[in-house]
């Protein structure tokens, strides 16, 4: 059965959620990597491997949503939750622009005390201040959150931050898309599958384009990892809007979930599974923020075309206990050593041009930057414009 | 390399117990298809041991350290580390170790380590070798093939002094450099045998510029296809961390060194460090087998 498998898809057929689930069982590891191998190459002849220099900010990390999984979030009145300042993520653009960077990924907890018209300014502020810079930002439960504490339709949420200035959609909050994992996860209350599903297609056929990402190894079957798959396949299908699918594995460090982490094995036969079954996206990248950098560059062996991010700070994953970092030059170096040619790309996968640093003339960069120094409890001056809903969210103004 | 007439030549070979030439494993060294060569290595590797994959428990202990407090219950191999000034000091932890032990094997120092005693006490190493065995030490932790300059000499002294089931270790080769390393490997255990097992990962990590994934699952795989007469290819489970000591297990090694031996659990049962390597090994299709530090199984 799996060799006829193996020989299709060979051949170019798409694969059924059946036949998914029995390369994944079944195919053996180095197999399933010459399958995605092929696809990889047929795709992408040119042996060109990508990544971008950006940085991903969290603007907030206060958040209702309380996801199991997450360690990242405090909740409303908590001591240690802050709202970046308009300055404070200039700043952050400054620094990512010096070492050629392009874009902000900019993601934060769902904070009751930020209405939109909070986004809305951010917005015009960065593309008044950053003309070229492009703003990948606000993921789908993001948008949701947005939508129903401004009583404001999804799509007029996305038309808004539009035209304030919003390039593109990253995939986050994706999670598994099957409800009943959701609601193990306590994430369906954020955004059931269904509703994921539907706030990307309304910012696809409102001309943006997004990510699709996946965080497997909680709760979900290996029938439901497949499902996964398919409605990202299916919604491909119907818009076209994804670029890429990325896909990482719960990290369960200080999470209430807790548990244990998936293995390098597995992330390379799922990452494997998803260029197999994901036919209609173009790109598929390397996590190696959760995978560490030498099963990273693996990934280009299992399908992967693209190195993810020079990420200059990320809080989200190291606040679950991974602690990997690479720089620009460290990328590159195993893009190469892979037998690849690296390449830098904006959020679309247009081709920017080569590296910027390609040789250790900077000191090797050890770990990433945070979104604020520990202690740090400032409260942003601009914020007292906002109105609060939530009673902290009130006190803090009033004290401001 | 892709799939193609040579490779299944290849695979044919390593499949039905032939030994792939010298410009085969070259070949195969250059190519960046790791998954051509991973496949061979785990072909070669299935034909070897099927699909069981050995660790053992080792408690590391400094020279100079107390044996009685670093040695729990559960470690199958005491490992002395770090480098003693004098072959009195030597010998001391050897027996102190020893007294710990009981009947789990001492190992301990590296090969430098042998020649510096022997130079500082001024004696053959023949004699050091013989002092240290007579001490209790069973095994030499480095042996590495990459930095020693008369490997044969070497290989015959270790012999002549009663050590067997030797370990060959790489110190710092990069990874093109260890393709000759195992081959010459390959022909040490041709012409004394006593070598047990090859462990083709660095003991010595460059932290500003660290190993690539490629470079470390192709050295595994190398090791596996360039010296088939060494039955063991393993990986140092701490030193590399369970993700990369994972994936080396589908390219050829069938064996993990260097398990912590405590088993506390403050994350939790399934974080375990016992139960996070069977989990490792069972996820990647292998049967998980415990063994001392002679390579004896003891418990699947």
């Amino acid at each position: 059965m799996v060799d006829e498998l193996v020989r299709n898809v060979t051949d170019g057929a798409r694969v059924t959620a059946a036949e998914a689930l029995d390369l994944y069982r079944h195919a053996p590891t180095h197999v399933l990597g010459r399958l995605a191998d092929a696809i990889r190459a047929r795709k992408h002849p040119d042996r060109v491997v990508t990544y971008i220099i950006d940085r991903n900010v969290n603007y907030t990390n206060v958040c209702v949503a309380r996801c199991n999984f997450c360690a990242f979030y405090r909740p409303v009145g908590s001591a240690e939750g802050y709202v970046l300042g308009f300055e404070e993520i200039f700043r952050k653009i400054d620094e990512t622009m010096a070492v050629g960077g392009n874009q902000l990924l900019l993601q934060g907890g769902h904070n009751p005390d930020l209405p939109i018209a909070w986004y809305e300014d951010l917005f015009r502020a960065v593309k008044g201040r950053y003309p070229g810079l492009r703003l990948h930002a606000l993921s789908p439960p993001e948008i949701l959150h947005i939508s129903r504490t401004n009583t404001v339709s999804v799509r007029e949420v996305v038309a808004r931050l539009v035209a304030a200035g919003l390039d593109s959609i990253p995939g986050g909050g994706a999670e598994i898309l099957v409800d009943r994992v959701r609601k193990l996860l306590n994430c369906y209350g954020k955004a059931s599958a269904d509703e994921w599903i539907d706030v990307m297609r309304h910012a696809h056929r409102a001309g943006l384009r997004s990510t699709a990402t996946m965080m497997y190894g909680t709760v979900e079957t290996d029938e439901e990892r497949v499902e996964h798959m398919m409605r990202v396949r299916d919604l491909q299908d119907d818009t076209g809007g994804f670029t890429a699918f990325i896909a990482w594995s719960f990290q369960p460090e200080h999470t209430e979930r807790g548990g244990a982490e998936a293995t390098g094995v597995d992330y390379l036969r799922t990452l494997a599974l998803a260029r197999i079954v994901l036919d209609n996206v173009d790109n598929l990248q390397a996590s190696w923020v959760t995978q560490g950098g030498k099963v990273g560059q693996l990934s280009l062996a299992f399908g992967a075309n693209d190195m993810g991010s020079v990420m200059l700070e990320e809080n989200v994953v190291r606040a679950a206990g991974a602690s990997y970092c690479m720089d620009e030059v460290e990328i590159v170096a195993s893009i190469e050593d892979a037998g690849f040619v690296p390449k830098r790309r904006n959020m679309q996968y247009e081709i920017l041009g080569d590296p910027v640093f390609r040789a250790r003339d900077v000191p090797r960069v050890l770990e990433l930057a945070t979104a604020r120094a520990a202690g740090d409890t400032s409260v942003p001056e601009e914020l007292r414009q906002y109105p609060a809903r939530s009673r902290a969210g009130k006190q803090l103004r009033l004290a401001q | 390399m892709t799939r193609s007439s040579t490779f299944d030549r290849l695979l044919d070979q390593v499949q039905t117990g032939g030994r792939l030439s010298a410009d085969d494993i070259a070949q195969l060294a250059a190519t960046p298809d790791i998954l051509s060569v991973g496949m061979l290595a785990d072909a070669l590797r299935r034909r070897l041991h099927g699909t069981s994959v050995t660790y053992v428990r080792v408690a590391a202990c400094g020279f100079d350290a107390s044996f009685a407090r670093a040695v729990p219950p559960l470690a199958r191999e005491i490992r002395i580390t770090g480098s003693p000034a004098s072959l009195t000091t030597a010998r001391a932890a050897v027996e102190s170790a020893k007294a710990v032990a009981g009947d789990r094997p001492v190992s301990g120092f590296a090969w430098r380590d042998v020649e510096r005693l022997s130079s500082s006490s001024r004696m053959p190493v023949a004699r050091v070798l013989a002092e240290l065995r007579a001490a209790g030490l069973e095994g030499l932790a480095e042996i590495p093939v990459d930095a020693i300059e008369d490997e044969a000499a070497v290989i015959d002294t270790l012999r002549q002094a009663g050590f067997d089931r030797l370990r060959l270790t790489v110190s710092k080769a990069p990874g093109a450099e260890r393709t000759g390393a195992m081959l010459r490997a390959a022909a040490l255990q041709a012409r004394f045998g006593g070598i047990q097992a090859v462990a083709p990962l660095p003991t010595a990590i460059d932290a500003l510029r660290p190993a690539t994934g490629y470079d470390d699952v192709k050295a595994v795989a190398i090791a596996r296809l360039a010296a088939p007469n060494i039955p063991v290819v393993q990986v140092d489970w701490q030193r590399y961390g369970p993700k990369l000591a994972q994936v080396a297990l589908t390219f050829g090694a069938d064996d993990l060194d260097n398990v912590a031996a405590s088993d506390e659990a403050p994350d939790g049962r399934r974080r375990a460090p016992l139960e996070e390597l069977r989990r490792n090994i069972e996820a990647a299709g292998f049967t998980a087998a415990e063994r001392d530090g002679l390579f004896n199984v003891i418990s699947r």
